[in-house]
């Protein structure tokens, strides 16, 4: 055996050794169960026991039969209301972070102050609001303290507000984070060339910076309306019925109905908006994304 | 003339040492000023300073005149021509050039026609008309810094600060674009203040260069003052090819002093030779292509005993490293090669013209 193949074995074998667990971890958690939810949406339910099947029924029962649509909508506009809500409050911070910020301590601490949140549980957190907004939650007593209600009021929790707040609040860290890493990538003798050059703040905000910043908006705005859209936690402790949202539906027809078909069809739905969603952004982020 | 800026007794500190320390100079209206000094010596932020992205702790900043020390970048009348460029990426060559004609600050000033012809006329001039539509990146460096340079003159400025805006250019690009420069300064007659490093181009383009060093400024001087009249012994080793040497003045007879420089070894200085007497302790200046060298024991009478310890080939001439006899004292020499070259170790007669031998001031102790 000369040495030439000898190389090309032992680089055969480390190409082996790096390929064989992504492709594994791939295809046992990402192919199969997807090709497993396909079959199942494909199939039909007869008195709580599942029957295979080749019918795209389930499929097209999605958008006929009520509520699943309706729902559906609800919660891509949730989704659409949370992204909003994180991108126009993390703008500012992750602005802050990258342009406000000397000192790489300070610098730190308000990372930090971003992230401590995540490392308590989510659903503590979800638990929390309900105990702010409730009718003998702490805005309540505060209201009433100053004399600004006579009763306690019932508007904030179980509703789509109080959804919304709630995953607002989980879901802005992946915002700043996601807004800051781009808004990092602007040289500071950008800014000070704009200013050079004549420019308001306003200006080098609206003309620069904000158009350079569009790929790390339109990415933290893709992952939070992903993760809310697809929340059921925030709805199930804070939401009334008004905001059941599609998750908390998909968890009833698995468990409670024991039509997993349909809970399939509806989870391959969402799977095929999400993608085409995430190509779109993708095409945008592309588009707007400016080389330094 | 008259001051179009003045800088009086800036000086900034960051903590730690002053970054800039008592730096006070006027820049003429029309005058191409270049700020020359090694990287930390404070010329970039003296720049900067002037162009009002970085307020001094002391100090003034006067423009015609009027004290603009607080006065915004924005609202200042100058324009910058920065070393990364910073072009806008988001934007065309041709929006990057219309950006400041566009903004809020020249609304009602300038109308949209004069706007398109202004930037097709400044594209015109740094030669890249046919690249308006192009985004930056896909432009070479050069272009880049030319579409900078277009940004920058197309509002017309009266005075244009650069920041070393040919740092990051190859060596052919940076001399077509310093021929450029001085065509651009020329033909508009705006002030152009520089900052650069490199001393060649500070000489080259400059009507007067101030020489700083660690935030002082050393001189301000038209070019071939700082070259052939160094105020100090920092000057004369920062610009050209300097042998800065320390001695004692032996003798001094009929306009020419006498320095030992070492054991056996002395010059005869006659330029500046007037402000030292007998004892002083000087530092003299001896121009590496003044120096006359010739085989040991050919030179002219009062030459030096040196050898040869390196032989560097430069093309048009060739640079030597000597060391004088007997002594630890180094001297640089360049020769023109086509007297026959010298080799490694060979030892030479050293002689200078001592009209070109200048005495620059007490010496500072420092053996040079």
């Amino acid at each position: 055996m000369s040495v030439g193949t000898l190389e090309m074995g032992r680089n055969r074998h480390n190409l082996l050794f790096w390929l064989v667990p992504p492709v594994l971890w791939f295809t046992v958690f990402m192919i199969i169960p997807y090709c497993l939810l396909f079959y199942y949406s494909l199939g039909s339910t007869d008195y709580m026991t599942f029957k295979p099947g080749l019918s795209l029924a389930n499929l097209a029962r999605v958008f006929h039969t009520d509520p699943y649509l309706a729902v559906l909508l609800k919660s891509a506009k949730i989704g659409a209301l949370t992204a909003i809500g994180a991108t126009v409050l993390a703008y500012p911070v992750a602005f802050c972070l990258a342009f406000h910020t000397r000192s790489a301590r300070s610098k730190f601490i308000t990372y930090l102050l971003v992230i401590v949140p995540w490392w308590a549980a989510y659903l503590v957190k979800a638990y929390a609001w309900k105990t702010i907004l409730g009718t003998s939650g702490i805005l309540n007593a505060v209201l009433l303290n100053l004399h600004l209600i006579h009763e306690p009021l019932t508007l904030f929790l179980y509703n789509q507000f109080s959804v919304v707040l709630t995953l607002v609040y989980i879901f802005t860290p992946f915002s700043i984070l996601s807004i800051y890493a781009q808004l990092e990538r602007i040289p500071t003798s950008m800014l000070e060339a704009s200013s050079n050059l004549g420019a308001t703040t306003f200006e080098t905000l609206t003309k620069l910076v904000i158009p350079l910043s569009m790929p790390g908006v339109l990415a933290g705005a893709i992952i939070t309306f992903a993760l809310a859209t697809g929340d059921f936690i925030a709805p199930a402790l804070v939401g009334g019925s008004d905001a059941l949202m599609i998750s908390n539906v998909v968890i009833n027809l698995l468990g409670v109905a024991f039509d997993w078909p349909m809970a399939a069809s509806i989870g391959i739905v969402m799977i095929g908006v999400g993608t085409a969603l995430i190509s779109v952004a993708q095409y945008l982020e592309h588009r707007s994304e400016a080389r330094f | 003339m008259t001051a179009i800026i003045e800088a009086r007794q800036l000086q900034k500190h960051y903590g730690g040492p002053l970054a800039v320390r008592d730096v006070s100079f006027s820049v003429m209206e029309g005058e191409f000023l270049s700020l020359l000094g090694a990287s930390g010596s404070g010329k970039t932020t003296t720049l900067r300073i002037i162009a009002g992205l970085e307020t001094p702790t002391g100090g003034a900043v006067l423009f015609r005149g009027r004290d603009i020390t607080h006065v915004p970048a924005a609202q200042r009348d100058m324009r910058m021509v920065f070393q990364d460029f910073a072009l806008f990426p988001n934007l065309t060559v041709w929006d990057n050039v219309a950006f400041g004609l566009r903004l809020k600050i020249n609304r009602g000033r300038v109308t949209d026609g004069e706007i398109k012809a202004r930037v097709g006329q400044f594209l015109e001039t740094v030669m890249l008309s046919g690249h308006a539509h192009k985004m930056p990146h896909h432009l070479s460096g050069g272009q880049r810094q030319r579409v900078s340079l277009a940004r920058a003159l197309v509002t017309d400025p009266p005075v244009v600060l650069f920041d070393e805006p040919l740092g990051s250019l190859d060596a052919s690009m940076r001399k077509s674009m310093q021929l450029e420069l001085k065509r651009l300064h020329r033909e508009l007659r705006k002030t152009f203040i520089y900052v650069t490093h490199d001393q060649e181009e500070a000489m080259g383009l400059s009507d007067r260069v101030a020489v700083l060093q660690d935030g002082s400024l050393l001189q301000i001087a038209p070019p071939s003052d700082i070259y052939f009249r160094p105020n100090s012994a920092a000057v004369a080793r920062f610009v050209g090819a300097a042998n800065v040497l320390d001695g004692i003045v032996e003798s001094t007879s009929d306009g020419a002093a006498i320095v030992r420089l070492a054991r056996n070894a002395r010059v005869a200085a006659r330029d500046n030779a007037a402000s030292a007497a007998v004892g002083d302790a000087v530092t003299v200046m001896l121009r590496a292509e003044q120096l006359r060298l010739a085989p040991a024991g050919t030179g002219a009478a009062g030459s030096l005993t040196a050898r040869v310890t390196e032989r560097l080939f430069l093309g048009e001439k060739v640079r030597y490293e000597l060391i004088l006899h007997g002594t630890d004292t180094r001297l640089t020499a360049l020769d023109t090669g086509d007297r026959g070259g010298f080799q490694l170790g060979e030892d030479l007669a050293v002689s200078a013209d001592a009209r070109y031998v200048r005495i620059i001031g007490p010496s500072q102790g420092v053996s040079a």
